[in-house]
């Protein structure tokens, strides 16, 4: 590690019309201390699983053996595991992440060692240490996902999360999540195959995701998260080529909150039963509080857990604050309900 | 100076204690700037008041800085190259938007820390140790220099440095090593100077090991020359990072076992790890 390399060309602007962010949080920027002990007031209920409190970590950015040295894991809402496979994966070749305005392109494509590795390391290493486990999916085909959720399906995971949104991988992934018919008919099979509450991630990379929703829901999905990374890409103007290896990756971060926040309203709109986990640039418990009012269940910290390793449990203490002066939101997420 | 989004999970001066108390590492918190001055061309040292990466970090480990602009939210690492007390020096190049808000720090300033992070060189044998390092990869040997300084077991350093045009460590590493070589770019490479000096490195009684960070294809040069010779060489690299300690695995080299994750895996990796000596 010598010179660094994330810095990119570019300049931001810096000046934001302020909304939310100064109104009720204290902003004297008195450090928090997200390892004292503490009792949490608000939990809330997705598909009938209890979560301590409303905020868990989104799949892709969190690992037990680096996140689990700077909180404990089981004081988060649940923790959403990296993606899942049924053999080993190796992933897409470096350069995997880029820099973009308020926000990060990655191409990891999913690298982990495989279902059978995550049944005997990290799934009871977490259920060890007391995590509500949402365990994430991840296939090439229909047969790939079979294969993991049968695996899955005796495991100690408190619930599935499968992943047909992630934009980094050539076959599955975002392909079946964008095609309401393959998507009904793969949800359909792995239904058939567990009594896990199952989620399905959602990829915003569609023309309409309320159709896409309903046939994740017509086919049996119990719950929904959404969004996955926007697609996006980022040149090297020094030689002309895109940064990342794999060219395209998926957008996160604080640029996303508002995109990932309609598309959550608009589902609530369309379906106003299903539970619904709200993923996308939360970094304070502010815009975790948006997002319950845009009609989720619970939220999941992504991008802001890699600017800062305590990030989701600093969001969920803040919002357990938030909800302290808003009972009547607070006593329906707690009754799985939403507002 | 635009206001940071982030709140900083501690202030340094409870940090240590608190984390230990917790048995966890402190998250990302905000540091005092205690000095900050220009060494070069563009080449900047910047001094923070961090006890707990002053009392923990070892040479090769890194720690990441954050912007407090907003719009930039990836962490710029840099591999510590000096502590005193409570203080840890960093020498950077200015290379982008975020090195080059850094670089107009002053004492007194505020900068967010994440850190120590990394693993760091293996140190354990008596030796020779050979640090070659290359333009902005030397700063993290100058750690490594003073580490092996005076050490009772009777360990030398020797210093292979290569510059694009300005000697800007020499001066750093001289009271830490017992040998100090270095080249610039019109003269030679670090290749160069190692052959200049493979005569008394092999003939010696003490046996010679590279610590090696800088460009990845000088140090797979390094790695070649060592391998040829029998010598073990443990190379820091450098990548494009997400998040620096191990959640995002953006960061991979390929390796004969896989991709690894330069972060949390490395930065340090051997010759053999990486596949770098046939």
């Amino acid at each position: 590690m010598g010179a660094m390399k994330n810095d990119t060309s570019e300049t931001g602007a810096d000046a934001m019309n302020e909304t939310n962010e100064t109104c009720e949080q204290d902003q004297s920027h008195q450090p928090m201390d997200v390892l004292e002990p503490y009792e949490w007031r608000h939990p809330t209920v997705v598909a009938g699983v209890r979560w301590k409190n409303p905020v868990g970590t989104a799949s892709g950015t969190f690992q037990l053996d680096a996140c689990g040295d700077y909180y404990d894991v089981a004081q988060m809402g649940a923790i959403s595991t990296k993606g899942v496979s049924p053999v080993p994966w190796q992933g897409n070749p470096g350069p995997r992440t880029a820099e973009s305005p308020a926000g990060m392109v990655n191409s990891v494509g999913l690298q982990n060692p495989g279902v059978d590795h995550y049944l005997i390391d990290e799934l009871p290493r977490l259920k060890d240490l007391g995590a509500t486990v949402v365990t994430n999916v991840a296939g090439h085909s229909d047969d790939d996902y079979e294969q993991v959720v049968a695996k899955l399906a005796d495991s100690p995971a408190d619930m599935l999360e499968i992943n047909v949104s992630c934009p980094n991988v050539t076959h599955g992934g975002m392909s079946v999540g964008t095609d309401p018919v393959a998507l009904g008919r793969l949800i359909t099979h792995l239904r058939a195959m567990t009594g896990k509450p199952m989620i399905v991630k959602l990829s915003p990379n569609v023309t309409d995701i309320v159709e896409i929703a309903h046939a994740a829901v017509d086919a049996g999905a119990d719950a929904l998260s959404l969004i996955n990374t926007l697609v996006g890409m980022r040149f090297d103007i020094r030689t002309g080529k895109p940064i990342l290896a794999n060219r395209t990756g998926g957008v996160s971060g604080p640029a996303i909150f508002p995109i990932a926040l309609s598309f959550v309203w608009r589902v609530r709109q369309a379906i106003p039963d299903v539970p619904i986990i709200g993923i996308g640039g939360i970094d304070s418990g502010e815009k975790a509080l948006e997002y319950l009012y845009a009609g989720a269940n619970a939220v999941e910290v992504g991008a802001a857990a890699l600017t800062d390793p305590t990030s989701p449990m600093r969001v969920a203490r803040e919002l357990d604050d938030l909800l302290d002066a808003r009972p009547e939101l607070a006593t329906k997420l707690a009754e799985g309900q939403t507002w | 100076m635009p206001t940071n989004t982030f709140i900083p999970t501690f202030t340094t001066g409870s940090v240590e204690l608190r984390a230990a108390q917790a048995g966890r590492k402190p998250g990302r918190r905000t540091d005092e700037v205690v000095a900050a001055s220009r060494l070069g061309d563009g080449i900047y040292e910047l001094v923070v008041h961090d006890p707990y990466v002053a009392r923990t970090v070892r040479p090769a480990q890194f720690v990441n800085l954050y912007s407090a602009n907003a719009t930039m939210v990836l962490p710029r690492p840099f591999g510590v190259a000096k502590v005193e007390g409570d203080d840890v020096t960093l020498i950077y190049q200015v290379v982008g938007a975020g090195t080059e808000e850094f670089s107009h720090f002053r004492a007194g300033d505020a900068v967010d820390v994440l850190g120590p992070l990394g693993k760091p060189f293996d140190l354990a044998k008596r030796a020779n140790y050979i640090l070659v390092g290359g333009g902005l990869g030397v700063p993290p040997l100058l750690l490594a220099a003073q580490a092996l300084h005076g050490r009772a077991d009777g360990s030398k350093v020797t210093s292979v440095f290569g510059y694009r045009d300005e000697r800007f460590a020499d001066d750093l590493v001289r009271p830490y090593a017992d040998e100090v070589h270095s080249i610039t770019n019109e003269r030679g490479n670090v290749v160069d100077l190692l052959d200049s000096i493979e005569g008394e490195v092999s003939g010696a009684p003490l046996p010679p090991v590279i610590l090696s960070c800088g460009p990845t294809p000088m140090m797979r040069a390094v790695a070649a020359w060592a391998c040829q010779r029998g010598i073990p060489a443990q190379l820091s690299l450098e990548a494009r990072m997400g998040c620096g300690y191990g959640a995002c695995v953006a960061c991979v080299v390929d390796t004969p076992q896989g991709r690894l994750k330069v972060c949390k895996d490395g930065p340090v990796f051997t010759t053999e790890q990486l596949g770098w000596g046939a």
